[in-house]
């Protein structure tokens, strides 16, 4: 081996070996900095996709436009009155709650996410989305839409973050099935994908009896998720030796999700 | 400066991959690996290990590393041993690729050696997560990368040299076969 590749490979492993080195926090603050680099290109390719996905589809005539403006408008209008309407009787019912002693439940601080990109790797289940530590995100939120939970962040840089995906195995939510008093756990397989999502729900008793259709929803144990969020529906249910199993149909279709909403807390 | 050249070509690959739709049974088209497979037939092999750190950061920082409850899956560094690995049983072959035969080592190669990045990444996390499992959809799945990548390894060797001719990172075969004479 001439000296110089001996001394490259010398080198090559000592740096090597620095990062194996690495704790998983400094791991993290690593991969945050390289994700807030990249994050900008991430954020173009983005743009860029959506462009190229509109002029496919092809523009919409501007009458088409303007009709569907004034439509979203009449929309907007209702949803505000439904929302004043909502809040009325939250206040109502915080009242209500306090004047029973119990703990005010009130809404979630839900801050809004666009996706940038999509798990690019073959074992993972992730998406990127275009808000991190400056908009108030954090590891460890929980991420959902309107249909019901995504996931939770991991890796969080100040303009962009990880989100780990309900469908990956690493991500496990505590679950209660609608009707009954079962408790589990959901979590991807290891074949899951965000594409093709193949969800399970475990620990359960075996005389648990689930119908398909039965709803999924987070229980709170663990402290991730809030609880009563909905996760999916029962697809099947299946009686183990030690155990009974469900699969789950994900609530969320997580293959075209676009826009989601990070979790920050509670609102006062 | 080929160097510099190519590390941003990984980064602009590894950028670009995250908007190639899955394939069937979740297969993924991995464009970093044909970057730098090229890369290591066109440099030398300081220059290949130096390819494949950054190559291996990038993957492993954005995609590869996870911190699960606190813990980490596979450690930073795994994807950059993996690329040196498959990167020096690439560059055996640079002979041939100074010989003016590069695309079809590169083509021929990216298929087998992406097979075996994909199967090195199940193994560690099976291995990591316990249940030692191989449905038949993981096979597929690699098989699928494999072969992507030897469809698209021709595109993108051949834009890399055309690219690394015109901006003269590297000689025209000519004047490499003049100069080993």
């Amino acid at each position: 081996m001439r000296q110089i590749n001996a001394i490259a490979v010398a080198i090559f492993l000592v740096v090597v070996l620095i990062l194996f080195a690495f704790t998983p926090r400094n791991t993290q603050i690593m991969q945050a900095r390289f994700l807030g680099v990249i994050a900008p290109l991430l954020k173009n390719g983005s743009s860029l996709q959506t462009q190229i996905i509109g002029f496919r589809e092809g523009l919409k005539k501007l009458n088409e436009l303007d009709a569907e403006n004034k439509q979203l408008r009449v929309e907007l209008d209702e949803l505000k009155a439904t929302d004043q309407t909502l809040q009325g009787l939250a206040a109502e019912n915080n009242q209500l709650r306090r004047a029973l002693q119990y703990r005010e439940r009130s809404a979630f601080k839900l801050v809004p996410a666009r996706i940038i990109a999509r798990d690019a790797g073959s074992w993972w289940s992730t998406i990127k989305v275009d808000k991190g530590s400056n908009d108030g995100l954090q590891p460890d939120q929980p991420v959902l839409t309107e249909d019901g939970l995504v996931g939770k962040t991991t890796i969080v840089a100040s303009n962009a973050s990880t989100v780990l995906l309900i469908s990956d195995e690493n991500c496990g939510v505590a679950a209660t099935v609608e009707g009954t008093r079962e408790r589990g756990m959901v979590h991807g397989t290891r074949t899951s994908t965000a594409t093709e999502p193949d969800l399970t729900l475990n620990f359960l008793s075996k005389l648990a009896d689930l119908k398909p259709g039965q709803k999924v929803y987070s229980s709170g144990v663990g402290g991730v998720f809030p609880s009563g969020v909905l996760v999916g529906e029962v697809k099947d249910f299946v009686v183990e030796p030690l155990e009974g199993t469900a699969s789950v149909i994900p609530a969320v279709d997580l293959s075209n999700i676009e826009d989601v909403f990070v979790v920050t807390g509670r609102s006062k | 400066m080929i160097y510099i050249y190519l590390i941003f070509a990984e980064l602009l690959a590894l950028t670009a991959q995250e908007y190639i739709p899955p394939l069937p049974h979740g297969a993924r088209v991995l464009l970093l690996p044909l970057v730098f497979f090229y890369g290591a037939l066109a440099v030398s092999p300081p220059a290949m290990l130096l390819l494949a750190f950054t190559g291996g950061f990038m993957w492993d920082a954005l995609v590869a590393t996870q911190v699960v409850d606190g813990s980490l899956e596979i450690s930073l560094g795994w994807s950059i041993v993996l690329y040196a690995a498959l990167g020096a049983v690439m560059s055996g072959f640079r002979p041939l690729f100074k010989r003016g035969h590069g695309w079809e080592i590169h083509c021929l190669l990216a298929g087998p050696l992406v097979c075996i990045f994909s199967l090195s990444e199940y193994l560690m996390i099976t291995f990591r997560r316990g249940d030692f499992i191989f449905p038949k959809v993981i096979w597929w799945r690699i098989g699928s990368e494999g072969l992507a990548a030897m469809i698209a390894a021709p595109f993108v060797f051949l834009f890399l040299h055309w690219l690394a001719l015109s901006f003269g990172f590297i000689r025209p075969r000519e004047e490499r076969m003049a100069a080993q004479h």
